[in-house]
């Protein structure tokens, strides 16, 4: 993990009321550079309230947030220019074409000219929306959609994104494309802070997972690895050269252990298990079988409960 | 570091493409106001007075006497310039006025001609029993028409006794002796102008679509304020004030374009022409461009829920239109419609655009009415600043 003492994200002892209710309630938490924090709890937890004083859209009621040492208070499109906020619902002109809503935010951020025509472009195509550029957001399926609102967040690089419930609504194979692009991001060196109901899932992505109950931190991480409540997961990322036939895959899922997990995504497989040892032994049964990579890599993250 | 003047750009592009992808709106702002106009104009032109196209009003005249005098009665009514007379019996007339085949029909009664004649001399007071009664059969719902026929058949009448009374002094044509003459006089600013329905038409529909492309663009506001995009807007620091700045300037481009579009087709079609100041003109467009967008930001602060706040606006502007003479000329209207209607913009600013365009008005004799339309914008966008104000003060 790249530069990962430097804290990029702190709320300190942040409080947000909505009228009597009391929805984050004295809240501290700090992301480093290049982590992925995966804020979860139920309905009501105030894990959108959370992202939504990170992003400055929400007033706070105490406490204070800095990104690289800035409140947005004082310099509030310095500050805006680190964050990238993508909300729980599509924030995006549906009239117009990815391209065009892509364009729009770039150019409200201070992006303009060949930069703002190079960051598109790159987004683009990161996300794989190149051939859908020119088609109306209104037009796009549940995952496409979600994908472009993500991406809308991401054009002019911010080092901090903050992602409110990508995944919710999407079917599997649009989530998993999502969490590689979250993957993505982190290597780019981005500090992400996701806030999900669905904790298996991000968990794989995550290098943290905090829950909140009632606005509180379940477990107040504020140096960011409390190791008594931290568990070591390891996963492995591959681009297979053909689709295997699926009794091989219903083979080697009876052959690995339970707490591996192992998805395919058209041509793209993960693992995901608690130890190196366990996940080897899956790759090596996987191997057996004839499963032949085109590539892969591992990735090493700690998961907070 | 990011400017205002950037955020503005990108913020007015935005609007201005969200424009040119709906084309319902483009549908409503461009082509509807021409057709209507050109529809409006159509149905309300009329031919100038004196010439063969002239309206003239159908009547049926029934003649149940006879003699020299009712002959030559008739005889001036069905030749009149301003009648479309035919002689039928009083049964055809009756259904003829009923079935609103004409609006009026006139009946001369048996006895006419002797009571007509008898007198020796014009000084002479007839009595009273024995005036026959020339009936007006009229269609009960156009009592105008009957009015109309009534002064006309008065005109004839003392014509043709003038003639007979002093014919050993008076030659056939008669108003050759009258000591005045009548002429009627167009009043304007300009002494060539004409009322052009068409005029009318385009300068009232323009004004009528300019308020409906504000509400509009208010409903996106509202759209956007009610959604997530608003917060995302938000969270690129994009202050109230700018966001504000850019749907105002955007609506008011947008409708200068409008202006621009129904006018040049009016010029072209159908002779359309801005007699008076062209500065005047320029500048009630712009105060109308103005009104149009602060109806917007009005709608976008006080609306609540999109289909309500339409239909709310809809009404409105129907109603607002209709008073200050957008679908038909003012001087239809009653004297007290007219007094109230003072207090509404669409009054002064179709004052503003009949005085510049067929009126013929100088620049100067506008300047009233732009200060009113004016003056309406900046208190309804004052309104809804203040509004937008508090919603982001409760809501932040």
């Amino acid at each position: 993990m790249r530069g990962q003492d430097e804290a990029v994200l702190f709320w300190d002892g942040v409080s947000v009321f909505y009228g009597a209710c009391r929805a984050v309630d004295n809240v501290s938490l700090t992301v480093r550079a290049g982590e992925v924090v995966a804020l979860t709890g139920p309905n009501g937890s105030g894990k959108s309230t959370l992202l939504r004083v990170a992003a400055g859209v929400c007033q706070l009621d105490a406490g204070r947030v800095w990104i690289h040492g800035r409140e947005r208070k004082s310099d509030p499109r310095a500050y805006a220019r680190q964050v990238g906020w993508s909300p729980q619902q599509s924030g995006l002109y549906e009239e117009l074409t990815v391209e065009e809503n892509l364009r729009l935010f770039g150019r409200l951020q201070g992006l303009y000219g060949s930069r703002l025509h190079q960051n598109v472009q790159r987004i683009l195509d990161q996300f794989g929306l190149g051939p859908r550029r020119r088609q109306r957001v209104g037009t796009l399926s549940g995952g496409w959609k979600q994908r472009v609102n993500v991406a809308a967040a991401l054009v002019h690089s911010p080092p901090v994104v903050l992602l409110d419930e990508p995944t919710s609504g999407l079917d599997g194979e649009s989530r998993d494309r999502l969490l590689v692009d979250i993957s993505r991001l982190r290597e780019q060196g981005c500090s992400i802070v996701l806030a999900t109901h669905q904790t298996e899932e991000v968990a794989a992505v995550a290098d943290r997972v905090v829950q909140m109950h009632n606005g509180r931190l379940l477990e107040p991480c504020t140096d960011g690895f409390s190791a008594s409540a931290s568990r070591q997961r390891v996963m492995l990322w591959g681009q297979l050269r053909c689709h295997p036939p699926r009794f091989v895959l219903r083979l080697v899922r009876q052959r690995i252990p339970d707490d591996v997990n192992l998805e395919l995504i058209g041509k793209r497989l993960r693992l995901c298990a608690d130890s190196p040892e366990t996940l080897g032994h899956a790759l090596a049964e996987l191997l057996r079988e004839g499963v032949a990579f085109e590539s892969y890599r591992m990735v090493a993250h700690r998961v907070t409960r | 570091m990011i400017s205002h003047g950037r955020i503005l750009y990108a913020l007015i592009i935005k609007d201005w493409l969200l424009f040119w992808s709906d084309r319902r709106t483009f549908f409503f702002s461009f082509l509807v106001p021409v057709i209507l106009a050109s529809a409006f104009g159509l149905v309300f032109e009329r031919p100038a007075p004196g010439t063969a196209s002239y309206p003239r009003l159908p009547v049926s005249v029934v003649v149940e006497d006879s003699g020299p005098f009712t002959e030559a009665m008739v005889r001036e009514l069905l030749v009149s310039p301003h009648l479309q007379a035919q002689q039928v019996d009083r049964a055809t007339a009756m259904v003829a006025v009923r079935r609103h085949r004409v609006p009026v029909a006139i009946i001369i009664p048996e006895g006419f001609e002797h009571a007509a004649t008898q007198r020796k001399s014009l000084w002479e007071r007839p009595k009273s029993e024995s005036r026959p009664q020339l009936e007006l059969l009229y269609d009960a719902s156009r009592r105008g028409e009957a009015e109309w026929a009534s002064g006309i058949l008065a005109e004839i009448l003392l014509k043709q006794l003038c003639s007979q009374q002093l014919s050993p002094w008076m030659s056939a044509d008669w108003q050759s002796w009258l000591p005045f003459q009548v002429v009627t006089v167009p009043v304007a600013y300009h002494s060539q102008s004409r009322f052009n329905t068409y005029t009318h038409s385009f300068c009232g529909m323009t004004l009528q679509y300019l308020l409906f492309w504000g509400m509009e663009s208010g409903l996106l506001f509202l759209r956007e304020r009610r959604g997530a995009v608003w917060w995302r807007l938000r969270a690129v620091a994009a202050p109230l004030k700018t966001l504000v700045a850019a749907k105002v300037l955007t609506t008011a481009g947008v409708g200068c374009l409008q202006v621009l579009v129904t006018f040049t087709f009016g010029w072209l079609v159908f002779r359309v022409t801005i007699d008076g100041s062209l500065v005047g003109f320029v500048l009630i467009c712009l105060a109308m461009c103005l009104l149009a967008a602060a109806t917007g930001l009005l709608v976008a602060a006080w609306g609540n829920v999109e289909g309500h706040a339409r239909n709310i606006s809809i009404v409105v502007i129907l109603s607002v239109s209709m008073l200050g003479g957008l679908w038909l000329p003012a001087f239809l209207l009653p004297e007290w419609v007219r007094e109230v209607a003072m207090v509404l913009p669409t009054t002064w600013a179709m004052q503003g655009l009949s005085a510049v365009t067929w009126q013929g008005a100088p620049f100067r004799t506008v300047l009233p009415e732009f200060a009113g339309v004016c003056a309406f914008s900046f208190l309804l966008f004052l309104l809804a600043v203040g509004r937008l104000h508090y919603l982001e003060k409760r809501s932040v």
